[in-house]
């Protein structure tokens, strides 16, 4: 059974996945965190929590709330820079079979284009994943509805790596597929489809919105919401790999996603409820496929999109 | 390398029993999450089947008991929402998911022979852990303990033999009327150690009280913040100190109160 991936490649360095099943990214930590408490070489690969130029201490609290079958965060890119994200993490990264995916961030193009030279080549960065589409930073969801801006800071990021460079999109984006096509002509390997919604709750006691400022909604609830995107931009056959990611809880989650043309997946949420999630989600796509007598992953790809 | 593994593990209620108001006290039988556990560490449950509500509950490990060569453990916990309705209404037999254990709990030092513990309400949840723990260990501790009213206490009953303990309530039904940091100077020149657990407002009263008071005693304190994961990957339960940011589950719940205000 061939279940591997490829992202990138066509004559340029490529990047292999073992396997489909990805964790997304701010929902793993750095991976580090659970280094020893299982088997993450098994997984497909790892996306970092976002990276900025500078350190961020993130918004105030509170940044969780819990919404039926969902979750509002509003993280605001805590992290410890790009400066100790390549002394201090990379080199652990360079250890671990896993591949590991650099997620970052920026405020301008030429943030991002920065960002992307100074992880080029770092040993332990296999791939990088532009987030244009980050609802919970100040003008964070600009990059990701303008198709010309988005392909723009593609194509600034593409001219300083030859890493594989993967664009991961808002699911807000007034015209989702006009950006999905900017992105790829500027030179993008994969898509991520998508990023969080942004969404809001009142606590009715206080009167006041929580998080303070809205935030992002993910897990099971925007599973069918997401899954339609998918297959929205799938339908276009813009010629580079899908990643989806949005709600995936199981493995029936996943296979949904695989048949409306995602090549990957990326499990999130559901990771803090299950720490075993994407292990799981892995397990029992192997056993379906095997059930099902499919010898290669692609046979069921975009098995649900019709001629 | 995988040196333990973290997994949801299957939880068996033994017993169930509301102690007083709201309050409820739930023993457990889970030798994987009693393995590892500490006083101040903390367990994660799944409150309900399916995905709503979505994320786990953290619970403080409250209590230990040998039964037959094995540790069962109890957790004890207000009603106030839809998940912990979901526990209260869990009966002996019944299963409930769960993984831990997590985070760092109190920590005494060795020489500490008088601890003070301070609790507020159901901050007294980790702190009887801690006192089990101490007097198993042939310290000598003192608990100065507080509530909104009576009602709210739990029964002397409750507690190890060898425990002294001054109550306060803020409606002076019982003990000393008024708040339990009020009876903090009186005590802490005479502890080694002092270990805090009750709400945020509680912390920023002892620190103030505290800085009229000079004593050695190293006081930690357990944090609570809303929690996704618990184990550190999701950057919602992040707490400001005086040393920067910090992850309530991973870097504490326990930390030191001169860190934090
Ligand atoms: C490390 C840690 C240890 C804890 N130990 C205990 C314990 O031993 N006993 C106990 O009764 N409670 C403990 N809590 C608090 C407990 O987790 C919450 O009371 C519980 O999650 C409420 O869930 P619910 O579904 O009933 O309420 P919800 O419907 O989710 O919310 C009801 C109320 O509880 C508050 N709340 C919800 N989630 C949390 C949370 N994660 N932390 C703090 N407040 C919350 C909300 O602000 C709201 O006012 C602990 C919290 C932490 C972070
Ligand atoms: C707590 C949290 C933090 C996140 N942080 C980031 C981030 O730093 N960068 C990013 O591109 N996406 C981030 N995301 C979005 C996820 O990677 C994912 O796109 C989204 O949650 C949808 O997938 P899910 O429903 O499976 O969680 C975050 C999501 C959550 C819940
Ligand atoms: S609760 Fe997720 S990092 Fe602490």
């Amino acid at each position: 059974m061939n279940i591997a991936v490829e992202i990138g490649g066509r004559g340029k360095r490529g990047l292999l996945l073992s396997n489909p099943v990805m964790v997304a990214s701010g929902c793993f930590g750095n991976g580090i965190e659970f280094r020893r408490l299982f088997d993450i070489d098994r997984l497909g690969a790892i996306v970092s929590k976002g990276i900025t130029l500078r350190p961020r201490q993130g918004n105030p609290q509170p940044r969780l709330v819990e919404t039926p079958a969902g979750l509002i965060n509003s993280i605001g890119l805590q992290n410890i820079g790009v400066g100790r994200v390549i002394k201090e993490l990379a080199p652990i990264w360079a250890t671990w079979r896993v591949p590991v995916v650099a997620n970052i961030a920026g405020e301008s193009v030429e943030e991002y284009a920065s960002l992307a030279a100074q992880l080029d080549g770092t040993p332990g960065v296999s791939a990088l994943e532009l987030n244009i589409s980050c609802p919970n930073v100040e003008n964070g969801l600009e990059f990701a509805c303008h198709p010309p801006l988005a392909a723009e800071v593609t194509a600034a990021v593409r001219r300083c790596t030859a890493l594989p460079v993967i664009v991961k999109l808002s699911p807000v984006a007034p015209n989702l597929v006009a950006v999905a096509q900017a992105v790829v002509e500027a030179g993008a390997d994969a898509l991520t489809i998508a990023n969080t919604y942004p969404a809001l709750a009142i606590d009715i006691w206080s009167a006041r919105p929580v998080p303070s400022f809205g935030g992002g909604l993910s897990g099971p609830a925007i599973k069918p919401l997401t899954l339609r995107l998918v297959s929205e931009v799938a339908r276009e056959q813009l010629g580079v790999p899908i990643i989806g990611c949005g709600g995936i809880s199981t493995w029936q989650d996943a296979v949904e996603y695989l048949m409306a043309g995602a090549s990957a997946v990326q499990v999130g949420t559901i990771t803090f409820r299950n720490p075993r999630a994407p292990l799981e989600v892995l397990e029992g796509l192997e056993s379906f496929l095997q059930q099902q007598g499919i010898e290669d992953l692609s046979q069921i790809v975009g098995a649900a999109l019709g001629s | 390398m995988v040196t333990s593994e973290l997994r949801l593990e299957e939880a068996v209620v033994v017993s169930q029993e509301e102690v007083c108001q709201d309050t409820y006290l739930l023993w457990l039988s889970c030798p994987p999450l009693a393995k590892g556990a500490a006083p101040g560490r903390f367990v994660m449950l799944l409150c309900g089947e399916g995905f709503d509500p979505l994320l786990p509950r953290p619970m403080s490990y409250h209590r230990f008991r040998q039964v037959g060569g094995e540790t069962q453990w109890a957790i004890l916990y207000d009603v106030r929402g839809r998940g912990t309705r979901w526990l209260s209404q869990r009966r002996p037999g019944d299963h409930i998911w769960a993984f831990g254990p997590l985070g760092r709990g109190f920590a005494p030092e060795r020489g500490a022979t008088n601890l003070l513990l301070i609790a507020g309400g159901l901050g007294i949840a980790p702190i009887i852990a801690l006192a089990d723990a101490a007097l198993a260990q042939g310290r000598t501790v003192t608990l100065l303990y507080g509530a909104k009213t009576a009602s709210k206490l739990l029964p002397p009953s409750y507690f190890p033999t060898d425990l002294e303990i001054v109550f306060a309530t803020e409606d002076g039904s019982h003990g000393h009327h008024g708040l339990v940091t009020d009876l903090v100077p009186s005590f802490l020149p005479w502890a080694h150690q002092a270990f805090v657990c009750g709400p945020t407002g509680m912390y920023r009263e002892l620190a103030n009280v505290l800085r009229g008071v000079s004593s050695t005693a190293k006081v930690q304190v357990l944090m609570e913040e809303h929690m996704a994961c618990g184990t550190g990957i999701c950057y919602g339960c992040t707490t400001f100190t005086r040393k920067g940011p910090r992850l309530v589950c991973r870097d504490g719940p326990c930390f030191a109160l001169e860190d934090l205000y």
